[in-house]
């Protein structure tokens, strides 16, 4: 009998094979030029992603103006190059959810849903796909049927139909894994195409329990102690309500991703994380990359960019040198 | 056949070679109509077996009904984590259902958070609860499978261990349906906060002491 207590010991981080030089939580343009830059540095290097179509670059369809790369090119087969390129030189990528954070202890501590690791350095990378705004229900009902980890709540709705809102790699992983237990999931997508890699869109596709309703945006949900529906819109058709009890929801907009600090970073009026010339926050030793900063365009490139001088700097901090050393060739 | 792998046997006995007070687990059982209560007993004294400053107690939750009282234990599978040896002390810690899967590292901090006798709590929170002058009991409902589970977990143990007033317990609820139903629990971490404030999701200990005052305001 398999009791999972595997998974409980991952949790508490104390493995050596856990503990790294430098941690960067996503993996996008900003996050994987830092992972170049420090594994060829000889530091221990852990990129922590959510999946190759999680950020904005990700489901960029066509790029022809990235530097040396002349395109068109789509976003996430950029990112893959440059993970390689990271990969090469020693960083470690794993596809996983960083669930809290420690920033005050030594090493630093960050928690993601297959174990703990221990940092001397953290980079946070995670982009500005963070929701603006909740729909009518969504607050009232989290935790009666409104959900953000299917893993987690999945049991709760067995044999019952439930919706899944969302668009991207984590939105179709959480939807065939619900279909385990729900009797019928509703994916409901946004946009008029699947955006997720290709083997997901196929299973999603194939699978019985899924009905895919492509266009469609999530109006409401609805219910009284528990939810008991989700009112939806299809693109130029008329609203309808999905009776179903278990409301899964996995929608993006443009605010910087940065609810797992838990406050442990101050964020300005648009949510965004102040750093210094070298990318470093207020807290020594975590530094913050890309769009997660409000400062600058956003582009591949320019997040390309922080994450180089992200990486020079936890390589002086690390080291304890005074000046930045650039002789990385 | 252990549960325990023997290189996870390894590493536990590694950590645990930093306690340093006794730990005494007691579980309450019961060979029928309790669907975890064999494999809860085993990861019991299978974790106290890794140390010597780890012992374990295990009574049949119906042959024993006066030690489950003394324990306020109304269900089981339930398991007690208190300081052992000469200065044995039951701060209030409880987990009802099977600590298993993310929160088998729950019962592993717990057990080295009770042995250290510090709660690490933040001085606010620790002088919150050192006035308490009300009960508090927390009840922190997870699933096996949620990894932000612990964190609440975790969370209402280190608050029981700053007061005797308040009691923290975890409860796996899909073994106690009967209670998720109570509780309206379709998501989990839920914590409810003697019966009436809840608190969604693995809240940092700042947050939680603003439901805390709620709860006892």
């Amino acid at each position: 009998m398999d009791l999972g207590l595997d998974l409980g010991l991952s949790n508490l981080g104390a493995a050596a094979d856990n503990a790294y030089d430098v941690v960067i939580i996503g993996g996008g343009p900003a996050g994987t030029s830092t992972a170049i830059y420090t594994a060829r540095a000889d530091l221990r290097t852990l990129v922590i992603d959510k999946g190759l179509t999680a950020g904005a670059l990700g489901i960029t369809t066509k790029i022809s103006n990235y530097p040396g790369v002349p395109g068109p090119i789509s976003g996430a087969e950029l990112v893959e190059i440059m993970r390689q390129q990271a990969e090469s030189f020693g960083a470690t990528f794993i596809t996983d959810k960083v669930v809290g954070l420690d920033l005050s202890s030594d090493p630093k501590m960050v928690m993601a849903g297959t174990g703990t690791f221990t940092a001397k350095a953290v980079v946070l990378a995670t982009g500005s796909m963070g929701r603006t705004s909740s729909v009518k229900g969504e607050e009232e009902f989290l935790g009666r049927g409104v959900s953000y980890c299917a893993t987690c709540d999945g049991a709760f709705f067995r044999d019952q139909d439930v919706a899944v809102i969302g668009n991207n790699d984590e939105a179709l992983e959480e939807a065939l894994f619900l279909t385990k237990f729900a009797a019928k999931v509703y994916l409901i997508v946004p946009t008029p195409e699947l955006k997720a890699r290709e083997f997901l869109v196929h299973e999603i596709t194939e699978s019985a329990k899924v009905e895919v309703m492509l266009g469609t945006r999530l109006k409401e949900v609805i219910g009284e102690t528990l939810v008991t529906g989700v009112r939806v819109q299809p693109r130029g058709g008329a609203e309808q309500v999905l009776p179903v009890s278990g409301a899964f929801v996995y929608l993006q907009g443009g605010k910087p991703i940065t609810d797992y600090l838990m406050e442990q970073l101050p964020t300005s009026v648009e949510g965004c994380l102040a750093v210094d010339a070298e990318m470093q926050t207020a807290v020594p030793g975590v530094f913050a990359i890309g769009d997660l900063l409000c400062t600058h365009i956003k582009q591949a490139v320019i997040a390309a960019a922080d994450g180089v001088i992200a990486a020079v700097a936890v390589d002086k901090y690390i080291h304890g040198r005074k000046k930045l050393q650039i002789d990385w060739n | 056949m252990a549960l325990l792998k023997e290189q996870d046997q390894q590493h536990l006995r590694q950590e645990f070679a930093a306690l340093e007070n006794p730990v005494k687990l007691i579980v309450f059982t019961q060979p029928f109509e309790c669907q975890y209560c064999t494999e809860t007993r085993m990861i019991a004294e299978e974790v106290a077996a890794l140390s010597d400053k780890i012992s374990v107690e295990v009574y049949d939750f119906d042959n024993h009904r006066e030690i489950a009282e003394q324990y306020n234990i109304d269900k089981i599978p339930a398991t007690v984590i208190m300081r052992g040896g000469d200065e044995a002390k039951d701060y209030g810690i409880r987990f009802y259902g099977i600590p298993s899967g993310y929160e088998f590292s729950s019962i592993i901090e717990d057990i080295m958070l009770v042995s250290s006798g510090d709660s690490g709590l933040s001085d606010e929170v620790r002088a919150w609860a050192s006035n308490l002058t009300e009960e508090v009991h927390m009840q922190v409902f997870v699933t096996p499978t949620c990894p932000y589970c612990p964190q609440a977990v975790i969370l209402a143990h280190r608050l029981a261990m700053e007061s005797d007033l308040i009691r923290g317990d975890m409860v796996e609820a899909i073994e106690f349906p009967h209670l998720s139903n109570k509780y309206h629990v379709q998501g989990v971490p839920r914590t409810v906060i003697n019966e009436t404030v809840h608190m969604e999701g693995a809240a940092p200990e700042i947050m939680m002491l603003g439901k805390l005052k709620e709860a006892v305001a």
